[in-house]
């Protein structure tokens, strides 16, 4: 009976103080705003977290491979004639104490067969035995910081100890794999710059909506004498509001995904993969993101209301 | 204050619904407008109330020619004139007393002082108990009452009214014509659009603007000879 009587009490009664001259928190747009905005923000995380940590990855192959290079003494000579493990492993020290001697060369080092076995063992398997299969020599190379490598004389003097011995300086390969990452990580800010596109044409069309619902109340208010810019405040704060909420509520999930996604992958061990661990700035610029969504929906309100306000005579 | 001269309106690529009015409203005077439904009343107080420009003709209004104005010397005009809607036009999210602050905050009147301003203007309109009330869930006299508590609560330099007193008992009509008229003494002009001839009669020392086949026409107090306003001014 006592909540029966507060209740007709409150009938007829504004619930809440004023916030917009426009009824602007009625009906379900500002919902599908909300959601949209979320999803947005959710695939704009996917999209930045790709970029950081393509980059990241680029630059730990750069820095890793930078100044070093790697000498094979293949198992087998130029004509497939299988060499013995003796006379490879005769080989492979013979460069090494002449790289030792170069002036360019900082560290030498014949890679030891288990290590090379760990390095095969992906591609053929751990059950695979390796006392019958010959293995080929492989001698590290880290050159001197300032000094300018010519390669071709180097390798040159190499193929003196064995016509089939090759100098790999990673050059080529590093290029096309950061060719690929390049393009993977113009993709993800390309899909960035979409993601802001569409929140852009979003925004306006959900204003638009709006102003159509409500011209009435918008003429009323333009005949009282209020300026573009007083109409314009309360849509852009509205906008903003409506966006940041439905943003923040997408960072959440988003970031919630990506550490998912880096936990799963970092149980599956998988080195070639992007690291996702995010560094302290990235973590930040994806948390400030639904505040930039929000400012970016704020200017294109702003933007179409004074464009559709101008009209009004 | 107001001059039209050689006036006219039309919609779009349609007839002219005023042709050619001419007249003269000067600073505080009290105007009733009546004329037959269709006789385009409505679009006069349109353009009165700077919801349109004329099509031809001049039209200035406190002294500047309408249409030279620019958008920021259109706003400027319109927080001088309340308008009291036939249809009320109110906000039903808001409450009544928001509805009658609206133009003070438009304004940008600070709150205490539009606090004070609009409880007392909703104690003297008979609604001081109401403030938090919805307008959609009020009766159509509480409306009117809080649309001319909007129109007048910026003491306006020129009040346009649509049929104010339509929805309202004679008492309160009555009340309501007599702010109207204090608001007139105390320097605002008035222009009401009515058809109810007894409140005319009431108030018969007001002149008239008579439309009629989008021509007007000003009835003097007493007078029985219509002068068509073109050949008075």
């Amino acid at each position: 009976m006592i909540n029966f009587i507060k209740k007709d009490r409150s009938l007829g009664v504004a619930k809440e103080k004023r916030k917009y001259d426009l009824p602007l928190n009625k009906g379900s747009g500002g919902s599908f705003l909300k959601i949209l905005m979320g999803l947005m923000t959710i695939l704009a995380i996917f999209a930045l977290s790709a970029s950081f940590s393509l980059s990241e990855m680029t630059e730990r192959w750069s820095s890793g491979l930078e100044n070093k290079a790697t000498v094979e003494i293949p198992a087998e000579d130029n004509k497939g004639n299988i060499i013995e493990q003796v006379v490879v492993d005769k080989i492979a020290l013979d460069i090494e104490s002449f790289l030792k001697g170069h002036p360019d060369v900082e560290t030498a080092e014949i890679m030891r067969p288990q290590e090379i076995k760990d390095l095969v063992s992906p591609w053929l398997g751990n059950e695979i035995t390796f006392e019958n299969v010959p293995l080929p020599g492989i001698v590290s190379i880290k050159f001197k910081d300032d000094k300018e490598i010519n390669y071709t004389i180097l390798e040159s003097r190499l193929k003196s100890f064995g016509e089939h011995v090759r100098l790999d300086t990673h050059g080529t390969w590093l290029a096309d794999l950061l060719k690929f990452t390049g393009a993977l990580n113009f993709a993800a800010i390309l899909i960035s710059t979409l993601i802001g596109i569409t929140t852009v044409v979003a925004v306006a069309g959900a204003v638009q909506a709006r102003m159509a619902v409500y011209d009435e109340e918008l003429e009323l208010l333009h005949l009282m004498g209020a300026g573009d810019r007083y109409i314009a405040n309360q849509l852009q704060r509205y906008s903003f509001i409506t966006c940041l909420q439905g943003s923040a509520i997408g960072a959440i999930i988003g970031l919630i995904l990506i550490f998912i996604i880096g936990w799963l992958l970092k149980q599956r061990d998988i080195s070639l993969l992007p690291d996702f661990n995010l560094s302290f700035v990235q973590i930040i610029i994806l948390i400030i993101l639904p505040f930039f969504i929000g400012l970016l929906a704020m200017v294109t309100a702003r933007q179409t209301v004074l464009r559709e306000l101008s009209k009004m005579p | 204050m107001i001059k039209f001269e050689h006036v006219g309106l039309r919609y779009g690529v349609g007839p002219e619904v005023l042709s050619d009015i001419n007249f003269t409203l000067e600073p505080g005077t009290f105007h009733f407008l009546s004329g037959p439904s269709g006789s385009g009343k409505t679009s006069l107080m349109s353009m009165l109330y700077l919801g349109r420009q004329p099509t031809r003709g001049l039209m200035s209004m406190f002294g500047k020619n309408v249409g030279q104005l620019n958008r920021q010397e259109l706003k400027k005009l319109r927080q001088r004139i309340g308008v009291v809607f036939q249809d009320f036009r109110l906000l039903n999210h808001m409450s009544a007393f928001d509805n009658i602050a609206l133009p003070l905050r438009i304004s940008g009147q600070p709150e205490k002082e539009i606090r004070a301003n609009v409880e007392e203007l909703m104690e003297w309109v008979g609604l001081g108990d109401h403030r938090h009330m919805l307008p959609n869930t009020m009766s159509g006299g509480q409306q009117q009452r809080i649309a001319v508590a909007r129109a007048v609560i910026t003491r306006p330099k020129l009040l346009l009214a649509d049929e104010p007193t339509g929805n309202l008992d004679d008492e309160i009509g009555l009340r309501l014509m007599n702010l109207f008229d204090q608001l007139n003494r105390m320097g605002t002009t008035v222009v009401i659009a009515s058809h109810n001839t007894v409140l005319m009669q009431k108030f018969s020392q007001h002149d008239r603007i008579i439309l009629d086949d989008g021509q007007a026409y000003l009835e003097k107090p007493q007078q029985t000879i219509k002068q068509r306003l073109g050949s008075m001014f």
